[in-house]
């Protein structure tokens, strides 16, 4: 690495700063009591998180969303790699077709699936359940178009030379071409979970029971409840969305190592 | 061991021009096969045939005197090596070497001791925790034959495994190739279009042309008494001269001939010499060592002499080349068919 240049370090760093500044003002304020807040005072408390923890079950909200987007991320992703490795290693009757529709997938708004979706689910009965909040999501065209590019730059040589050496298409799939494809796995799984996480519309519709409902729900009802005197209690609703926020950045540290290490294996060959 | 029999082999790739026009090839337990060609002739599209790596519909292979055609490329007791090595990137030497083990149900232990036995006689041992990417060509090359040696395979097919070695490497790796076959035993089938290496590696060859198969005999056999001109003029070094045989000095014998000569069976004369031989102009020399190579025109058309340095006339660009026409190859000036003329005698 070449020595850094002071100059442009400083500008990066105010930059850095720039774009923290609303997350680090959130989680400042999210310390403060109401009173002092309002006040233009400076306090410290651990209240307004024992609060939405407890009085607002924030802790099962943070439950329900880790089980959801964990799931989905797992399930999406196993899918999205199955779908990949066949779209790009094997040429079937339809495969063209379906690769065609996967793309279109894209080209949809999220909101024009909603009511079919709504609708399905309702008639199977899965609304206000886990599975409800899950199935919609597990298929994800974006990320079978990703993989499936990705999957076609790895030389077919290396399937074929793992097919003599007894290897089977699932074999294949595990041995070679997921370990090979790791940066862009961790890359798209990344980027379900936070899709998923950020997800608003459909828990919305999709659950009415409290119990079961995510945290982006959570945090938006929290906005209603706390109307105190035409006041919003904004330490309260910071505390809330810093544990909202808190596993996303969590996720994203670690698979940082793999998206890092994806981009300097590119590098060198 | 186990032999290999192809039975009228065609193939066409899909949406493509028909690639083999039926080839047939018998190739016998432990031997040692090279298909040769000029690129694009379809050696490598035979030899995937054979592994299994694409659909054989028309035609019967036969591995061991059983038909294959059906058989997935697991199941054919077939080790491979690629012409770019195929190594897994993300394994160090040992797990490349050892994946196929792995694969079989092979015990850790054991699989990583016949790969440290495999690496040993490839002089790899101390690059078994390596990744590929940081082997050299030569290294590389020769975990691509470890991964096959470890398995024991009983037939192993080979897809230009030198062509990206340096030309020293080439050489010594050619050596090993042919050592690594005298001790496995096991069959060979190997690709090249380097006649070089046909020749020097091979029990029999197989010369491959536009997915039609020439000529498939002994390397010898196949240098004295080429099936046709394509085969003559595509083996050995530097190519054979071709001038049409009515051209040549006292020539008597049929009509409508070219007549093939090697240059090692011309010689250079600064005089008129007592054989039959064309008067010729020096148009360029190349040094190749102990020989000198002289390319000249001649009232029979151009031709290129290997003579040795000594008997090179000196300070001149005019002189005669003697041919040896006992040696001399005769081939059908239409067809391009080697013709046996039954007294190719001059007068
Ligand atoms: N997968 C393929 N699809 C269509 N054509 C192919 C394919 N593979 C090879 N060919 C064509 O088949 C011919 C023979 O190819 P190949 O067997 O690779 O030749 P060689 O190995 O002798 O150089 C070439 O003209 C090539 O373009
Ligand atoms: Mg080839």
């Amino acid at each position: 690495m070449k020595p850094e240049n002071p100059i442009l370090a400083g500008l990066a760093l105010v930059a850095g700063l720039l774009f923290l500044s609303p997350v680090l003002y959130s989680i400042w304020m999210s310390f403060q009591t109401v009173d002092a807040y309002y006040a233009g005072q400076l306090g410290f408390t651990l209240d307004n998180y024992a609060r939405a923890v407890g009085q607002y079950n924030f802790a099962r909200y943070l439950l329900n969303s880790l089980i959801v987007s964990g799931l989905v991320t797992l399930i999406g992703i196993t899918f999205a790699t199955m779908a990949a490795y066949a779209f790009a290693r094997y040429s079937f009757r339809g495969g063209n077709f379906l690769f065609a529709a996967t793309v279109a997938t894209l080209m949809i708004p999220s909101h024009i699936s909603l009511i079919p979706n709504y609708l399905t689910l309702a008639k199977v009965g899965l609304l206000d359940s886990y599975a409800g909040l899950i199935l919609p999501a597990i298929s994800n065209g974006f990320a079978a178009f990703f993989l499936r590019q990705y999957i076609r730059g790895i030389p077919k040589a290396l399937d074929e030379a793992a097919y003599m050496d007894g290897a089977t298409s699932l074999q294949v799939l595990w041995r070679i071409i997921v370990p090979l494809s790791r940066p862009a796995i961790a890359s798209m799984a990344l980027y379900i979970f936070i899709t998923e996480w950020n997800n608003y519309i459909w828990p919305l519709v999709a659950v009415g029971k409290q119990d079961l409902y995510t945290l982006q729900i959570g945090l938006a009802r929290l906005y209603r409840i706390n109307p105190g005197e035409g006041l919003i209690d904004w330490p309260l609703v910071m505390a809330a969305s810093t544990i909202t926020i808190l596993p996303v950045l969590l996720g994203f540290l670690l698979v940082e190592r793999h998206l890092v290490r994806g981009i300097t294996m590119g590098a060198v060959k | 061991m186990s032999g290999i029999s192809l039975r009228d082999i065609r193939k066409a790739y899909v949406n493509g021009p028909q690639v083999l026009h039926g080839v047939s090839l018998d190739i016998q337990p432990g031997e040692f096969v090279v298909i040769v060609g000029p690129s694009g002739c379809g050696k490598s599209t035979l030899l995937r045939l054979i592994a299994g790596l694409d659909r054989c519909e028309d035609g019967t292979i036969e591995i061991g005197g059983r038909r294959a055609n059906d058989l997935a490329p697991q199941d054919r007791d077939i080790a491979m090596i690629f012409q770019n090595y195929a190594l897994y990137p993300h394994m160090t030497v040992r797990e490349n070497i050892a994946f196929g083990l792995e694969l079989r149900g092979m015990k850790k232990a054991e699989r990583n001791e016949r790969a440290q036995n495999v690496a040993k006689t490839l002089q790899l041992e101390a690059y078994l925790d390596r990744k590929p990417a940081a082997l050299s060509g030569g290294q590389r090359q020769r975990v691509a034959m470890g991964r096959a040696m470890a398995r024991n395979a009983s037939i192993f097919l080979m897809d230009e495994p030198l062509s990206n070695l340096d030309n020293a490497l080439r050489i010594t790796m050619r050596t090993e190739i042919k050592e690594l076959h005298r001790q496995l035993g096991a069959t060979m089938v190997y690709v090249t279009h380097d006649q070089t290496e046909a020749l020097s590696l091979a029990d029999r060859i197989a010369v491959m042309k536009d997915g039609h198969l020439l000529q498939f005999d002994r390397p010898d056999v196949i240098y004295d008494r080429p099936a046709n001109r394509f085969v003559a003029s595509f083996l050995g070094s530097p190519p054979m001269n071709f001038v049409a045989a009515d051209r040549l000095p006292d020539w008597n014998g049929p009509r409508g001939l070219t007549a093939g000569l090697r240059p090692e069976i011309l010689s250079v004369h600064a005089e008129k010499p007592a054989q039959p031989a064309l008067e010729a102009h020096l148009l360029l020399s190349e040094m190749t060592g102990a020989d000198m190579l002289l390319h000249c025109e001649s009232p029979a058309g151009r031709l290129t002499v290997s003579a040795p340095r000594q008997d090179l006339p000196k300070n001149s660009e005019q002189f005669w080349i003697a041919f040896d026409l006992d040696r001399a190859l005769f081939f059908d000036s239409q067809n391009g068919d080697r013709v046996d003329l039954p007294v190719a005698k001059q007068p």
